[in-house]
């Protein structure tokens, strides 16, 4: 509970903030090409996204990116790869309920019979068994799920921790998490703190693994902020676009194929 | 006479029905055949030369070649600049096209280090709007398979690298997204890009 209400609270927080704040100016109407240019960008409150993004930037150059560089350095890759496969496991629970959600079963059965290997065989999730035994991991969320709705995405975001996002994928960080039954479950301070040491796990296990990717676009971009929306939305698009197109049907191998008689 | 006319006819008819499909779809298979077996001859080199001995100059020097020869470079580079491309004059087309082929090698160079004990396989090879793109799958000691696509375009006559996508994400519309942002912010001005591109080229040393 405790859980929901914090994030919860930020983000309504962040859409007061950003709707208090300053707007980009359009071009003028007599350049249809720079125009062209800013309804395809898509970020009318950039001056605010760039505030974001610089205090982002100063959190994540004391804290984050440090702790994210000491995990990798101290940690042995196999104990990250397991805490990484831990936490994926944890999420199990909201990936099924959007593979449901989005109709596509055989994601649904992979992700079921990988939460029931791992957390049992895999040792509370620690080894992806699963993924060796024909059920490979995939990511999904519920900003996914109401793209495939048909919800558009709006326009660009820039939320403080959170970083880049829309105010659909904002709405959907918001659904898994109250989606969760880890948000709900147990009372008292013990599950509390658990809850957050995952949480914190969480962001430094993501972090360490974009080490290398957000170095290298703050080395080479003219423009990182311009970049990251650039690579953000690319990204998001082409996840939708393969959840979408995954239609593998869930006939079981048992079942008499027509074509095999 | 009639059946050796009718016999002539049908077959130049059937000649010039088929022939079209029968070169196109010819020309289809060889097209993205062709496109496969370049990225997996570019990949091998690629791959030979990071996981290779020799030091980060020599490394810079066999890449370059690499890039030179299998991508082209001229064609990314117009399309990074996007509509300021027709905007710009002759002088400062030139003068970018130059430095972008530095900067291409610099950020190629710089990701090098990420890529120690990467092997690949080839995957589905499919004709797109911008050329044929060829899927690959790379994987890196450490972390998860990546998805990365090929984009081979042949307007130069011969097979070249245009795009390289990886995760969904396009290299050459980062880039385009990248400048045309910076633009935005300095007045639209070719000459600050090109002073920009500068500054990143001698930074690089």
């Amino acid at each position: 509970m405790q859980a929901l209400r914090t994030p919860g609270l930020m983000l309504a927080a962040v859409i007061g903030i950003m709707t208090l704040a300053g707007c980009a100016t359009p071009p003028p109407a007599n350049d249809p090409d720079a125009v062209a240019d800013f309804n395809q960008t898509n970020d009318p409150l950039e001056p605010t996204n760039r505030v974001f993004y610089a205090i982002n930037n100063g959190i994540d150059a004391v804290i984050l990116r440090p702790l994210a560089v000491g995990y990798t350095y101290a940690v042995p890759q196999v104990v990250r790869t397991g805490v990484h496969n831990a936490l994926n496991n944890l999420g199990s629970p909201v990936l099924l309920a959007n593979d449901i959600f989005q109709t596509k079963p055989h994601r649904a059965g992979d992700t079921l019979m990988r939460f029931v290997i791992n957390s049992t065989v895999g040792v509370a999730g620690f080894f992806d068994v699963a993924s060796d035994w024909g059920y490979p991991y995939h990511d999904n969320d519920f900003g996914i799920t109401m793209a495939l709705w048909g919800v558009p995405e709006g326009p660009f975001l820039y939320l403080p921790i959170l970083g880049p996002s829309d105010p659909r994928d904002a709405t959907g960080f918001g659904a898994d998490i109250a989606l969760d039954p880890l948000t709900w479950i147990g009372q008292g301070s013990t599950v509390a703190d658990l809850g957050y040491v995952r949480y914190g796990l969480t962001a430094v296990d993501t972090r360490a693994g974009l080490l290398n990717v957000l170095d290298n676009v703050k080395a080479t971009a003219l423009d990182p902020y311009a970049t990251f929306r650039s690579l953000y939305r690319q990204h998001r698009q082409s996840v939708i676009d393969q959840v979408r197109n995954d239609n593998t049907a869930t006939q079981p191998d048992w079942f008499p194929h027509p074509a095999s008689h | 006479m009639l059946t050796r006319r009718t016999l002539l006819i049908a077959s130049l008819a059937t000649a010039a029905l088929l022939s079209p499909f029968g070169r196109s779809g010819r020309a289809f298979a060889q097209s993205t055949d062709q496109a496969a077996a370049f990225i997996n001859q570019t990949g091998q080199a690629l791959i030979g030369i990071v996981n290779g001995p020799g030091s980060a100059a020599d490394k810079r020097v066999q890449l370059q070649q690499i890039v030179d020869r299998d991508v082209d470079v001229d064609a990314v580079a117009r399309f990074c600049l996007g509509r300021f491309w027709r905007g710009a004059t002759p002088d400062q087309q030139q003068q970018y096209t130059k430095l972008f082929h530095q900067v291409l090698l610099n950020n190629i160079t710089g990701k090098l280090g990420d890529y120690k004990g990467v092997t690949f396989v080839l995957g589905r090879t499919q004709p797109g709007e911008g050329g044929v793109t060829v899927d690959t799958t790379v994987t890196r000691p450490g972390s998860a398979p990546t998805d990365v696509q090929w984009v081979v375009g042949t307007a130069t006559g011969a097979p070249k690298i245009v795009d390289v996508v990886a995760e969904g994400t396009s290299l050459r519309l980062t880039q385009r997204s990248d400048y045309a942002s910076y633009l935005s912010h300095n007045n639209d001005s070719v000459q600050a890009l090109l002073a920009a591109m500068r500054r990143q080229v001698s930074n690089a040393g």
